[in-house]
């Protein structure tokens, strides 16, 4: 039995940092895969139901926020029989390294998931040092 | 006392077995003074019980009968559904972000829905290593099956935005089958 698999369920946002909600919806902290290559971070973020226009990336000093706004589907005379999806936003909060050069991040969406692209500086790449023989 | 490899509600003051009555409160207090063990023993049997018990809603439950194993065999990509209808249709949407509309098979069979695919790990070549992660990738299957007949062939199913809706009308008889109940005021 392959026990270790473990269905991660959707965690809502704990409890605010930055003051309280001001909107009348719950939050979930979206599922993130983060990796680096050789000269970039990326970090991967599962947001269904979100489009890269209800998408919000803002950068304030060494702290980045996703927020991903879900429109509610069109449910007008429909009735809810089974909900396993509670309708609601999404929002991270990443803090930075210095490594980051943050005039070039670049952020895509394809089919409800983020992709952050978040190069190094030239600073923070990993350099080759030769030694020379005396 | 000598405890039995029992639960100790099934045993009587004799040790032997005996028939469970629900009725009577004071039967059970009397075990609960008797047995220190007793309320540890109610706990656990309501961890099993919340462990294998099948959602309220057994049309759309995760353990459907057709698994022997029901809810352990759900791995972490089985997507989440949600159930809308009316009248006439009905309509199920599935989180499945990350896939495309080419990864997804949609069929249907009499009364089972069954949205199957597979979710690719998408990763840059020569990763050096890895921070976080929570996603997760594999292929899944799940079955649903649904309260009433649905008309075959009006099976509709869209992608949008990391989430899948599939549309159904009802089949006539299906709809013929619901009124609702006038209540009188006596």
């Amino acid at each position: 039995m392959t026990g270790a698999i473990v269905e991660r369920k959707k965690e809502e946002v704990s409890s605010p940092q930055h003051g309280e909600h001001v909107r009348n919806k719950r939050v979930f902290v979206p599922h993130s895969d983060i990796y680096e290559t050789k000269d970039s971070i990326f970090v991967l973020a599962d947001m269904p139901g979100v489009n890269e226009q209800s998408i919000d990336i803002t950068l304030e000093k060494n702290v980045l926020t996703i927020q991903g706004f879900t429109t509610p589907q069109e449910v007008e005379g429909l009735k809810m029989v089974y909900c396993e999806c509670p309708a609601g936003n999404y929002r991270r909060v990443f803090l930075l390294s210095e490594e980051v050069d943050r005039d070039s991040i670049e952020g895509t969406v394809k089919n409800g998931v983020l992709k952050l692209v978040l190069p190094k500086s030239p600073k923070a790449m990993a350099r080759k040092i030769t030694v020379k023989s005396e | 006392m000598d405890f039995k490899l029992l639960p100790s509600k099934w045993l009587n003051k004799k040790g032997g077995l005996e028939i469970r009555r629900e009725d009577s409160g004071e039967h059970r207090a009397e075990y609960q003074e008797e047995h220190p063990i007793y309320s540890l023993q109610m706990e656990m049997n309501k961890l099993f019980d919340d462990f294998f018990r099948v959602s309220e809603m057994p049309a759309f439950s995760r353990s459907l009968a057709l698994s022997p194993f029901g809810a352990l065999q759900h791995g972490a990509v089985t997507p989440r559904i949600d159930v809308h209808e009316t009248e006439k249709e009905l309509r199920i949407s599935a989180e499945l972000p990350g896939l495309s509309e080419e990864d997804i098979d949609v069929s249907l069979s009499r009364d089972l829905l069954t949205i199957s695919g597979e979710k690719k790990q998408e990763s840059e070549q020569n990763v050096r290593g890895w921070y976080c992660m929570e996603r997760s990738f594999g292929s899944f299957t799940r079955s649903i099956a649904l309260p009433c007949e649905v008309d075959q062939d009006s099976c509709k199913a869209s992608f949008k935005n990391g989430v899948l809706t599939v549309s159904l009308s009802k089949s006539p008889q299906a709809q013929a089958n619901s009124r609702s109940i006038p209540i009188k005021r006596e």
